[in-house]
């Protein structure tokens, strides 16, 4: 009887729990329109980060039809190129993305949007994923050639549709974009939860809010702010590409600005040890980037401004002790992108002088 | 005045008489190789200038003609003053333009004794003494050759072929490589020849991708000689023989191997698939043959790999090479900690494969031991100085240990050596 009751109790966990999670995980997904079921669940005890986290760009890295609202702001869209039209279309929760060259013409839902101001559309046909060869770019309001395809030159309306991607890339783009889309190297699009969610970081977090629940807390997750900054540009360089990855891929130019660890890596005062300059160091992750130039000054000051008991200060700026990044981090437009990104090799610019590769 | 005039009768002269004159400078710039003969061709069109009255022409014409027979009067001198060297360079060329091999070895072997310092002469003794299977002298003709010419690729090459005939195969494989670095193969028919020798030398001194990496282009034409893919099989199933030193009654599982590796390479992965199957099913505790079939996967299915390094180890748990694929698999999944027990198995094996102590390194950093992995991958780099992933490995560690300047130095290091491999830019 008693070892009958312990293992009711043993089961308790295993059984019980799931399902109240379950209900804890549904019910937000029910009441609100744009679901981030780990952040939701996880409110309760992280509730700075987690509030705010599902409203970032990070998190909603993908977003579903009938969720965007790019496209609901602008319900038809028109771009030409060469011999082919295109038009994305949206009614109500359905957005349709159609390429003609006058004879011929392919029209195919927008399955997915990839990317919340500027953004790309996956496209399924036949079982198979597409890249969309046009984007939408919030800086003119509209369609152009999707950056990196400029060189593409369709032959065929399929052709003009978009590219077709391979497993690895498709992996690479949801690995990124989304939370357990992939899964033990597998496309696994059936578990994804749309864009960066708390387990797509903080891996074990699910395993830790059943133990937390329970009162246990000895499976949290490894606490990411305590990497060294070498360790988090890696792990942020994950998706964001780490110098190494973008060596490897031979980006070389003003297309590298976007990639922020590579950057940078590359800067005179990076210091992998050192916690003053890391990604973390200036960016919370949970919450928006800020674009006030002047919010980043005491973090230059950190190291540039004077010394406190146990750091070591770098050489002031002569110029300046406000808006710091202004200078030092000027904005670079991005080749084909139709924006501009902070560049994060930060350095002294000379008049003059060009992009450092 | 007198001088002006003078050089434009030469120069009437030689566009004149000019048939007669190439029939005589023919002789002089067949000694002289090339560079006489590119000379007399400017020194025709000069002439032909002087005698339609250019000003140009004249200048450019005197300035040849000064040049170009203070070259040749000391040539003519040299060769005349030998007359049985002339007259055996002339019968040994006769000979082995009509494929008389023996007379033209036998030509050459005395013009070469008469005349030690004539290069030409030992590169065409050694490649007809080759071409009759006398591979002994024909490596005795070459290396006067290359002691003469230090940079003549071709001749380090094909001195490499006879050593491998003679079964020097150490040596064979050092002048094939100094061969290639020297542009040895300008023609693809060349280069297979070479890549085919390269390749079983390097399987036979253990250096197994490598071999592949040679192997893969052969693979892509329609040839499958039996030889071809036991040379496959045996890299594959990292055996440091050649070929022919294989038993009669191996040779089944290695061709098999290396035709299931054939098809693989040649693009046909279905194919392969199935091969690889059935040689499963016939050699089922075949070793490294799961390894094989992993490392043709790692490139582009990591997932179907790392099963086959799996099922390696548990055939053969103390395969060095599929613990340290294994090994990468993990560090390439940034989980460095279940990286580490099989970078340590595979870096205490007798001999290490290459890129254990990377692999080793690496996890050592990404672990903690930041020193350890510092101290690891330092001594690598001094082994292999141009390798990006060390210094990748190397730039990452020093990062970690706050040592930034060491850290930059590395970085730099990978932008020169990245700078300097063939590239293809990407774009997203």
């Amino acid at each position: 009887m008693r070892q009958g009751k312990r293992l009711a109790v043993s089961l308790l966990p295993r059984v019980l729990v799931p399902g109240i999670l379950a209900v804890m995980v549904c019910l937000p997904v029910l009441a609100q329109e744009r679901p981030s079921t780990s952040a939701l669940a996880c409110v309760r005890c992280h509730a700075a980060q987690a509030t705010n986290q599902p409203q970032t760009p990070m998190a909603r890295a993908i977003e579903l039809p009938g969720a965007n609202p790019t496209l609901k702001e602008h319900p038809k869209m028109n771009f030409r190129r060469d011999a082919y039209s295109y038009t994305v279309e949206t009614a109500g929760d359905k957005s349709t993305y159609t390429v003609t060259d006058g004879t011929h013409t392919v029209s195919v839902p927008i399955r997915l949007s990839f990317g919340t101001g500027g953004q790309t559309w996956l496209l399924e046909r036949d079982g198979k994923f597409y890249d969309s060869l046009v984007s939408y770019y919030p800086s003119i309001s509209g369609l152009d050639v999707t950056m990196g395809e400029e060189k593409v030159v369709p032959h065929t309306v399929d052709e003009a549709m978009g590219r077709e991607l391979g497993e690895g890339e498709a992996k690479a783009c949801f690995g990124c974009h989304a939370t357990h889309a992939v899964t033990e190297g597998k496309l696994t699009l059936g578990s994804m939860q749309t864009g960066v969610t708390c387990e797509h970081c903080h891996v074990g977090s699910a395993a830790h809010l059943l133990d937390a629940i329970q009162g246990e807390f000895g499976s949290a997750p490894p606490k990411l702010g305590r990497m060294k900054s070498e360790d988090i540009s890696r792990f942020c360089g994950q998706c964001h590409r780490t110098w190494e990855t973008v060596v490897r891929g031979h980006f070389s130019g003003e297309v590298n600005v976007r990639f922020q660890p590579y950057r940078l890596a590359n800067s005179k005062c990076f210091d992998g040890a050192d916690p003053r300059i890391s990604c973390v160091a200036c960016h919370d992750p949970h919450q928006d980037v800020v674009r006030q130039d002047s919010t980043y000054d005491s973090k230059c000051l950190a190291c540039h401004g004077a010394a406190t008991a146990g750091t070591t200060t770098a050489k002031a700026c002569p110029v300046a002790k406000v808006n710091c990044v202004s200078c030092h981090m000027p904005k670079v437009n991005l080749p084909g992108g139709h924006m501009a990104f902070t560049d994060h090799e930060i350095r002294v610019v000379r008049a003059g002088e060009g992009y450092p590769d | 005045m007198f001088v002006l005039l003078w050089i434009k009768a030469v120069a009437k002269l030689v566009v004149v008489t000019a048939p007669r004159i190439r029939g005589i400078l023919g002789d002089a710039s067949t000694l002289g190789g090339r560079g006489l003969g590119v000379g007399w061709w400017r020194f025709m069109r000069f002439a032909e200038l002087t005698y339609r009255g250019s000003r140009a022409g004249l200048f450019r014409f005197s300035l040849f003609f000064l040049l170009f027979f203070s070259l040749l009067v000391p040539a003519r001198a040299a060769a005349q003053s030998d007359p049985s060297f002339d007259d055996l360079v002339q019968k040994a060329a006769a000979a082995r333009e009509r494929d008389d091999v023996p007379q033209a070895v036998e030509l050459y072997s005395e013009a070469v004794r008469l005349k030690p310092d004539w290069p030409d002469g030992w590169w065409f003794l050694g490649s007809l003494q080759y071409e009759a299977n006398s591979y002994s002298a024909s490596q005795d003709a070459l290396t006067h050759y290359v002691e003469l010419v230090p940079d003549g690729g071709p001749a380090w090459a094909l001195r490499g072929l006879c050593e491998f005939e003679t079964g020097d195969y150490t040596q064979s494989l050092a002048d094939i490589e100094r061969g290639e670095s020297l542009r040895a193969a300008s023609q693809s028919r060349d280069e297979k020849v070479l890549r085919y020798y390269e390749a079983q030398l390097l399987t036979r001194s253990g250096r197994f991708e490598r071999a592949l990496q040679k192997y893969a282009p052969l693979a892509q034409g329609t040839v499958r000689n039996p030889e071809l893919l036991v040379g496959i099989g045996l890299a594959g199933l990292r055996t440091p023989l050649l070929p022919k030193e294989l038993r009669v009654d191996k040779t089944d599982l290695f061709k098999a191997a290396g035709h299931a590796a054939f098809l693989f390479m040649s693009g046909n992965p279905e194919g392969a698939q199935r091969e690889f199957q059935e040689l499963f099913q016939h050699f089922p505790a075949a070793e490294n043959a799961h390894y094989f079939y992993g490392s043709l996967l790692f490139p582009t299915d990591p997932d179907a790999a790392i099963i086959e390094f799996n099922r390696e180890l548990e055939i053969n748990p103390s395969n060095a090479a599929a613990q340290l694929m294994v090994a990468w698999n993990f560090i390439m999944r940034n989980n460095a900690a279940e990286a580490l027990p099989y970078a340590t198995n595979a870096i205490s094996a007798d001999p290490a494969p290459p890129g254990a102590r990377l692999a080793l390194g690496r996890a050592l950093v990404e672990t903690g031991d930041v020193k350890g992995g510092i101290d690891l991958l330092g001594k690598e780099s001094q082994i292999e100085p141009d390798s990006l992933e060390i210094h990748f490995a190397l730039a990452e560690a020093y990062s970690k240990a706050g040592r930034k300047d060491d850290a930059r130095r590395e970085r730099m290091l990978c932008l020169q050596i990245e700078k300097n491999a063939p590239r293809q830019a990407a774009s997203r």
